[in-house]
């Protein structure tokens, strides 16, 4: 996944710190260097300096926007890679919006960072090596 | 001049079909339809045919434009899938996450609406396939 770039990035965009330096700290392990974002100013200015490999992006935003129109342009912007939203809960239309705005999965926000981002590695690999035709690591 | 973007319209109602092909065939698109899933995968035998398949969810079984979109899946190069459906619920749509579905429409259609998104989805893909190749 690091390919000629030199390393794996993600991105997470959350309105809470504590949550951000959990994903921070559990991305890391996985070998990514990982740029947070509060707001989606922040978010999209990162996004105009690093390819990202996975996004983790939180639905609400606070007063600060909405994370549906952000994962649409990380989906424009990066397609081949994997992004994640967590929602507050998974009905229909929100799991529309997840497909329409091209995201891979959505979590719930109870589910622990761990298990989130357990997933999202796994889902991001397997979509590049589907891409590149190599095995897994 | 470039080609026309060309549509595979499945649905097993008649009705559907033909209000789907005339408003996009009126958009300048070069329309084929099927009326159910097998008619669907013979036309899609040829690769690279097809630049977007737009796909009733149940026809002959449950969730079967979903069997579609994974068939889909696997032509080089994939091609654009829509679902529309008057059926959806949590079930079927997390499925349609994972196949992957490029849009999920939930019936009433809202015609302008899908021709909106139709024609974003679909030149954003003919360029990125123009710039790769």
């Amino acid at each position: 996944m690091t390919g000629w770039r030199g390393g794996k990035f993600a991105l997470v965009v959350h309105p809470e710190l504590s949550v951000l330096s959990q994903y921070q700290s559990l991305l890391s392990k996985h070998g990514f260097t990982t740029v947070v974002a509060r707001d989606l100013p922040t978010a999209l200015l990162a996004i105009t300096q690093h390819y990202f490999d996975i996004a983790i992006v939180a639905s609400q935003l606070g007063e600060a926007g909405d994370g549906w129109p952000l994962a649409g342009v990380l989906h424009l912007v990066f397609p081949g890679s994997y992004i994640g939203v967590l929602v507050a809960g998974a009905d229909l239309l929100t799991l529309q919006s997840a497909i329409n705005h091209g995201v891979q999965d959505v979590f719930e926000i109870t589910q622990s960072p761990q298990s989130v981002v357990k997933a999202s590695v796994a889902a991001a690999k397997l979509a590049e090596s589907k891409k590149s035709g190599e095995p897994l690591q | 001049m470039l080609p026309k973007p060309s549509l595979l319209i499945v649905d097993d109602e008649p009705n559907v079909l033909l209000t789907l092909k005339l408003v996009l065939e009126e958009d300048g698109y070069q329309i084929s339809t099927a009326g159910s899933f097998a008619e669907a995968v013979k036309l899609m035998q040829t690769p690279g045919q097809f630049d977007a398949i737009l796909t009733d969810l149940w026809m002959e079984r449950e969730d079967v434009g979903l069997e579609l979109a994974r068939s889909a899946s696997k032509l080089n190069p994939r091609p654009i899938v829509v679902i529309f459906t008057g059926y959806g619920s949590t079930s079927n749509a997390r499925a349609a996450l994972g196949v992957p579905v490029d849009y999920f429409a939930l019936k009433p259609l809202d015609v302008d609406e899908l021709k909106r998104v139709l024609n974003r989805l679909v030149m954003t893909n003919l360029t990125a396939r123009r710039w790769r190749s």
